[in-house]
């Protein structure tokens, strides 16, 4: 143990003083944009710019889901991101497992080609990707009209791939796919195959191993994963955009967006209102995939 | 023998297991990838005589992005972008929140979470929270800050367009360098540091001899992902500008989208992707192979 001299405690303080000051710097600059959505919403009398609320009300949060189509657009945003989000957490449960166990000879490749597929930005596959999905769902729509006549469009509302949520929760599940895969296969990597061998001893099959020892070792995984999943196609503003066109299929982002796009007419509260619901899950997400987003981007450093 | 063969039917078990994924892979990203260089080399349209019968252009797409004035805008936005926001903006900050945040004062946890909070908030909602920042001339949130200063308010999104999106794209990556950045940090022994002490190192050289070369593959590696991300972002500048003021924030991504949806061409809309997406997947191997280094 060194002793401290005065010189040397003086300057560790200063030097504690100066990380102070800049993180409080970074802190303020970090979180003064948030002021005006979180206050604005509660005001009765609210503008574009940041101001503290004369009048204070929920006044806003009940229009939202009265007179707006906020619930609506809630409870589309939350359908379509949470079949998206559970549909990663399957595949990537299975083929994080696959990942991780087999010794194949595409085992490597497979893994570095999707760490390239990540990289490929979506505004640059999202026209062949339209064309394709319209492809799909004309093929769709011309089995299922003679079949179910003027019902077909109730079941394309929810089966098609064009302004139908089908396409939306695949092509959003498989850009968040890749990603998950790694957590996957990374945390199977860490789990002991003892139990899976035992298990295996015990003449289970692998349908066996995989929901009575694998699922349940494999919660914390799924949870990352999903949680992963769950942020992104969250916030994703770009899919929704070009795959949604019909009111009544619009989710969050499309719905505060064209809210915004209304010119001398924006609502200031009900639009902060919106806003603030549709941050909140996602600031909650963030809460919990902190530890997470620690270990994995840190692992990505590592390898 | 017979282990052999078990051991095949297995290795085709994983495969198997792994069939969904590669299906969704292959149908909604390898194959759009490969269809946007097919259709780049078209005259496809959304609407009009094209849309009903695309037409085989050659490299027409290809020499018309070579004239394009728009389009080396576009690349030269992107560019100016991503050093901007990614290599300046989010690295010194992040390295700054990150070595500030190894010391061992006190509210370091809160201090986290309110830099990691900008990356929370999803590309719309950002979008319009700056817009309440910027938005408004004198009005504005900034404005009325600043001319405390005594600092001449603006319609600073007007005026100082490609600054402004930097700024706030800065804002929103932050917490990923800081992650990364502070991970790269702790893998450097502190006894280094203390023996450096000793022969009476200053701070700045410590940082200058120690830290910055013992951090070069981290920063490597957070380069190239965040340049990547970069040149991916979309909705925040859409919602932040739509591109505007006359081209002047119009990165690679709001051009594609803006050939494609708005002047409805998508063959040469596809061309410009092909551009981006090359540039991405240079990176990317760069990216991959940087990774494998360290391995």
């Amino acid at each position: 143990m060194a002793v401290v001299s005065p010189s040397e405690s003086a300057n560790k303080g200063r030097s504690d003083l100066i990380a102070y000051a800049t993180l409080s710097l970074i802190s303020i600059f970090c979180a003064v944009p948030f002021f005006w959505v979180l206050l604005a919403s509660f005001d009765g009398n609210a503008q574009l710019f940041l101001h503290w609320p004369e009048q204070w009300t929920l006044a806003n949060y009940v229009r939202v889901f009265s007179k707006e189509d906020g619930a609506k657009w809630l409870f589309n945003s939350l359908f379509v991101v949470g079949s998206a989000t559970l549909l990663v957490m399957v595949l990537s449960g299975l083929g994080g497992y696959a990942l991780s166990r087999t010794r194949a000879w595409w085992k490597l490749p497979f893994l570095y080609a999707i760490l390239l597929i990540r990289v490929l930005p979506p505004t640059a596959l999202v026209v062949p990707l339209y064309k394709f999905l319209l492809t799909l769902n004309n093929a769709e729509a011309a089995v299922l009209r003679p079949v179910f006549g003027s019902y077909a469009r109730d079941i394309m509302r929810w089966t098609g791939f064009i302004d139908g949520y089908l396409g939306l929760i695949l092509v959003l599940a498989t850009m968040q796919l890749p990603l998950a895969l790694w957590i996957m296969k990374t945390f199977f990597d860490g789990l002991p195959r003892d139990y899976e061998e035992a298990a295996l001893m015990d003449g289970a099959t692998l349908v066996q191993r995989i929901r009575r020892v694998l699922i349940p070792l494999a919660l914390p995984g799924l949870a990352a994963a999903g949680l992963f999943a769950f942020m992104s196609a969250w916030g994703d503003f770009l899919l929704p955009l070009i795959f949604l066109s019909s009111p009544e299929l619009q989710t969050l982002p499309l719905g505060l967006f064209r809210a915004f796009l209304r010119i001398n007419e924006i609502d200031y509260g009900l639009l902060t209102a919106l806003a603030f619901i549709y941050l909140l899950p996602a600031v909650v997400a963030f809460g919990f995939a902190r530890r997470f987003l620690v270990q994995t981007l840190s692992g990505g450093v590592k390898g | 023998m017979a282990r052999n063969s078990h051991e095949k039917r297995a290795e085709r078990q994983w495969l198997l297991i792994l069939l969904p994924s590669l299906v969704l892979l292959l149908a909604f990203v390898i194959y759009p990838a490969i269809y946007s260089v097919y259709l780049s080399f078209t005259n496809e349209a959304l609407t009009g005589a094209a849309a009903l019968r695309p037409r085989f252009v050659g490299f027409r797409n290809y020499t018309r992005l070579f004239n394009d004035a728009k389009f080396w805008n576009a690349l030269f936005v992107t560019f100016v972008f991503v050093i901007g926001s990614a290599v300046i903006g989010q690295f010194v900050l992040g390295l700054i929140s990150a070595m500030a945040l190894r010391r061992p004062i006190r509210f370091r946890r809160l201090f986290s979470s309110i830099i990691l909070l900008p990356n929370a908030a999803p590309e719309v909602v950002a979008g319009f929270m700056w817009i309440s920042m910027l938005a408004g001339g004198e009005n504005a949130t900034l404005s009325r800050i600043v001319s405390f200063f005594g600092v001449t308010p603006a319609d600073w999104l007007q005026v100082f367009p490609l600054s402004m999106i930097i700024i706030v794209n800065t804002w929103r990556g932050i917490a990923t360098a800081m992650i990364l950045l502070t991970a790269g940090l702790s893998t450097i022994p502190a006894e280094i540091y203390e023996a450096a002490r000793m022969d009476g190192a200053t701070p700045s050289q410590m940082f200058r001899r120690i830290t910055l070369p013992l951090m070069m593959p981290t920063i490597l590696l957070y380069m190239l992902i965040s340049a990547v991300s970069t040149i991916a972002v979309f909705g925040l500048v859409y919602a932040l500008t739509r591109g505007g003021p006359g081209g002047a924030t119009e990165v690679v991504s709001i051009y594609i989208y803006n050939q494609s949806f708005t002047a409805f061409q998508l063959g040469y809309g596809a061309a410009v992707a092909v551009v981006a997406l090359v540039i991405s997947l240079i990176l990317g191997i760069a990216y991959v192979r940087a990774m494998k280094v360290e391995v």
